[in-house]
């Protein structure tokens, strides 16, 4: 998987608005498009890399950010300013890409299932990578999982806390643990890194 | 977002800093917008709400009591006279009076979020509504009773669930649907005519 990263970023640059989410939020609930336009432009973004790096797709990711956005907008009356947009949109687009995945076969985990499997499966078992091959942090990250890969992205590269990523994923608090762990262990050896105490 | 490796907590390993390094921000490699303004340009627009989705539902629950007054006066005319002249006395009770509560449910996401107008209006309505069932044939009350206990425990476990998730808007409808059906009986009831031409079939 590449990112792209940047790609259009100079575009994104030029489109950042002055006005702030929320009084772009509000004049979005009014119905106007051209608020929600500027909404769309400063989010995308990093909508499009929490969706891609969760679902290693590009074009999966990009479904799965228009979807957010539609989505979005017609919830937008729900939106109650308790949480920053950014925040609400990605709950949505953590909600698109699990829906993309149950309905396209991708087996969901229950929480036995992921915490049974983060403990027991052994390193060495998961057939997405060439052993002894040393990867930067982004192929690393596409070879975890989806239930590890799906925490560390959003906890270690999008800053959420344990709490917020298991309400978002619909998983408990203890099996996000188990997840990380699971995918920084993973992720140390297959990028060539010494293990800590803690892993 | 408060638990963040990212903003520092693990500075100094290598694998945290490498996830540090990777950028939040990935454009799209096609223009999205243009497929989803075409989507949205489709949907109505958006109707702000304010801060309780269930104060802004009182015109449509008070336009539902509206309705259904309206709906009950005409019936109530239309069938008054062809009801009088059918129905006969209704057997003595052999049937023991119904426990089941009438009161209005104390519901956890209540109908006081919709406002005193709105409590008010209802509360009148129950009034009329126990007035009037006490007059029932016992096998009708116990009917009626029995519905508006399933109502009532129904728009009692939506709303503890609606609690739990306030913005969704499937429960948000079910709750308002269950309010009006209940209201909705308790105006049926109220408009019943009265004790001897009462009609056993409710």
């Amino acid at each position: 998987m590449t990112t792209g990263a940047g790609t259009h970023s100079s575009a994104l640059m030029a489109d950042r608005s002055p006005l702030s989410d929320s009084a772009l939020v509000a004049a979005a609930r009014k119905g106007d498009m051209k608020a929600f336009e500027r909404l769309y432009r400063l989010h995308s973004g990093k909508v499009m890399g929490l969706c891609l790096r969760m679902t290693r797709r590009r074009d999966v990711a990009e479904d799965c950010v228009q979807q957010t956005f539609i989505r979005a907008w017609r919830s937008l009356a729900a939106f109650e300013g308790r949480s920053a947009f950014g925040t609400w949109l990605h709950r949505i687009a953590v909600n698109e890409v699990l829906t993309h995945q149950r309905n396209h076969g991708t087996r969901a985990e229950s929480d036995d299932e992921a915490v049974a499997d983060a403990q027991d499966t052994p390193v060495e078992s998961h057939r997405d990578y060439d052993a002894g091959e040393v990867m930067d942090v982004e192929r690393a990250l596409a070879t975890l999982p989806p239930g590890s890969r799906h925490v560390v992205v959003l906890q270690a590269v999008y800053g959420y806390s344990h709490e917020e990523v298991a309400d978002m994923l619909g998983i408990a608090v203890g099996t996000c643990k188990a997840q990380l762990h699971r995918g920084r262990r993973l992720l140390r050896e297959r990028m060539g890194l010494p293990e800590t105490a803690d892993e | 977002m408060n638990e963040t490796p990212k903003n520092g907590n693990r500075g100094r390993d290598p694998l945290d800093a490498a996830l540090a390094s990777l950028p939040e921000d990935v454009a799209p490699e096609r223009d999205l917008w243009s497929g989803i303004r075409a989507q949205i340009e489709q949907t109505p627009i958006v109707a702000p709400r304010s801060a309780s989705p269930l104060q802004a539902n009182w015109f449509r629950l008070a336009a539902a009591v509206l309705l259904v007054l309206a709906t009950s006066f005409v019936t109530y005319y239309v069938t008054r006279q062809s009801m009088q002249q059918q129905i006969a006395q209704t057997p003595p009770a052999s049937l023991p009076a119904p426990q089941v509560t009438s009161q209005p449910a104390s519901f956890n996401f209540g109908t006081e979020r919709l406002g005193a107008s709105y409590v008010n209006a209802r509360a009148e309505l129950d009034k009329r509504f126990q007035e009037r069932v006490a007059s029932l044939p016992p096998a009708t009350r116990s009917k009626v009773e029995k519905n508006l206990a399933d109502l009532r425990r129904a728009a009692a476990e939506i709303s503890a669930t609606l609690a739990e998730h306030p913005s969704d808007p499937l429960l948000q409808d079910l709750l308002m649907s269950t309010y009006q059906s209940e209201l909705q009986l308790l105006a049926n009831v109220s408009e019943l005519p009265t004790a001897s031409s009462m009609r056993t079939d409710l």
